[in-house]
């Protein structure tokens, strides 16, 4: 998992606290705000849309291993992991879980030479990678 | 800024250190650290000497680091290619690190240009034609070194031809079982796909840079690449594992038409078979450019983690957080590409 929303403000915050030795000072201490200023854009992305992102992709899971119910019971179980109290840690607890029955559920696709379920899982790959992805603040090209 | 302002001593450690080295009496200047790589501290500094003036970059092990990786190999990748291409002059490497409580290795420094940051909109402007058949000259040159004749070969076995495939993506998949947080469905079929579909052997076993790419090397402003760098991962294996990383979507500074922000894949590809003397295969090139997203998920999987116990190191953050995101989607969008050109 990318590092969490807490875990990277406690490192930014750990990172500007830090008495900095002497040599620091100069190019190194300006990248190193820049950084922080990045992280931060990004972590108000994350925090803006990780809920619905996460709910949306626990439904998405718990729907497609539903229909690979014929590959295991477990799959079919899949709907009763709930998404708890809707918080990030309890929506990833759930992820976790729903993830790793999706990385068995594949398996067992490719082995069988289920194409069309193997397509869907692909598809479903696509958006959850494109839900998920973060985008950097526009920089200024060279001239 | 003199050693004697130094904070934790660090330029007093060098003065000592080079002055023993070069029994001169060397003052040390202007000690600085630079955002050189986030697998080794890196610092710049002036070492003040009977004959002159020095420039100097000294790259000393981290606490935490991005990737485990050997400085004497490194340092070795300098011996091999001061001379062939443009990279820095090595100095001296100190593999126990008592005398700056680190290993370390020091190189001569290169001043006079800056890399691009690598997630920055057209870098490298109305240069960045010349900067592409630079950046895919030299390495085409890595390429069509002799393994056997370079210093690199003193610590380097090289694997057979049909093997080069295999030991990378062992390494790399190892790298993602062990630092794993978080089940990655994308990279876990990737791996099986990559398995299944094998590549060709390397047409040739040869130098491979291991993260030749857009911010890795100094260009000068003018479209002159005036140091290539950050050889922490240099191995030997298939050269087209160096031409598809370099041409990863990652590091295309968000114009998918050119690679490393610089000229057409097609442009890249031929000023590279020219230097190399090597075809590309089309097939081999499909499944290594698949294998640069994984390899890349496992160096940011592995940032991911040790942010975990090193959690002011920023790079560490920004690495594990940003890119894997990037990662997954370039390897998703492949896979269906990939299946629906017939890969099993």
């Amino acid at each position: 998992m990318t590092p969490t929303v807490p875990e990277l403000l406690v490192g930014c915050a750990t990172a500007l606290s830090a008495q900095p030795n002497a040599e620091d000072a100069g190019l190194y201490t300006a990248t190193r705000l820049r950084t922080v200023a990045t992280l931060n854009v990004l972590i108000a992305q994350e925090s803006a849309v990780g809920s619905a992102v996460r709910l949306w992709e626990n439904s998405a899971l718990r729907s497609l291993l539903g229909a690979g119910g014929k590959y295991g019971q477990e799959f079919a179980d899949a709907r009763s992991i709930g998404d708890g109290d809707c918080s990030l840690a309890t929506l990833d607890e759930a992820n976790a879980r729903l993830r790793r029955l999706l990385i068995r559920l594949h398996e067992a696709v490719e082995a069988a030479g289920d194409q069309k379920l193997d397509r869907e899982i692909l598809a479903l790959y696509r958006q959850m990678a494109e839900r998920r992805e973060l985008k950097l603040p526009a920089a200024r090209p060279a001239t | 800024m003199t050693a004697a302002a130094s904070g934790d001593g660090l330029g007093r450690r060098l003065e000592q250190y080079l002055s023993s080295l070069w029994d001169d009496d060397v003052r040390v200047a202007n000690l600085a650290r630079i955002p050189g790589g986030a697998s080794r501290e890196t610092y710049r500094f002036d070492a003040e000497t009977r004959g002159g003036i020095r420039g100097l970059i000294l790259r000393r092990d981290p606490v935490g680091s991005l990737i485990d990786t050997d400085r004497r190999v490194e340092f070795l990748a300098y011996q091999s290619f001061h001379g062939r291409v443009p990279v820095p002059e090595p100095v001296t490497l100190e593999e126990e690190g008592g005398p700056l409580q680190r290993p370390f290795f020091i190189m001569q420094r290169i001043d006079g240009g800056a890399p691009a940051s690598p997630f920055g909109p057209s870098p490298y402007g109305e240069h960045s034609g010349a900067i592409g058949e630079a950046l895919f000259t030299f390495l085409g040159r890595i390429a069509c070194a002799d393994p056997a004749s370079l210093p690199l070969a003193r610590c380097c076995a090289p694997p057979v031809p049909g093997a080069c495939w295999s030991s990378a993506l062992d390494e790399w998949e190892a790298i993602i079982l062990r630092d794993e947080r978080h089940p990655q469905p994308i990279v876990r079929a990737a791996m099986r796909r990559l398995r299944r579909n094998p590549p060709p052997p390397a047409r040739r076993v040869s130098v491979v840079h291991g993260d030749y790419r857009s911010g890795n090397f100094l260009h000068d402003g003018n479209g002159k690449i005036i140091a290539i760098l950050d050889w922490e991962m240099v191995h030997f294996g298939d050269p087209l594992e160096d031409l598809a990383w370099c041409c990863d979507p990652l590091w295309n500074h968000f114009d998918p038409s050119r690679v490393a922000g610089t000229i057409s894949e097609e442009q890249a590809i031929a000023i590279w078979e020219r230097e190399s003397g090597l075809k590309v295969d089309a097939e081999a090139l499909k499944w290594w450019k698949l294998f640069s997203a994984v390899k890349g998920q496992a160096i940011w999987t592995t940032a991911a983690k040790e942010f975990t116990v090193d959690n002011g190191n920023l790079a560490l953050a920004i690495s594990g957080f940003y890119p894997p995101r990037r990662h997954d989607r370039i390897m998703a969008d492949a896979l269906e590409r990939l299946v629906e050109e017939g890969w099993r």
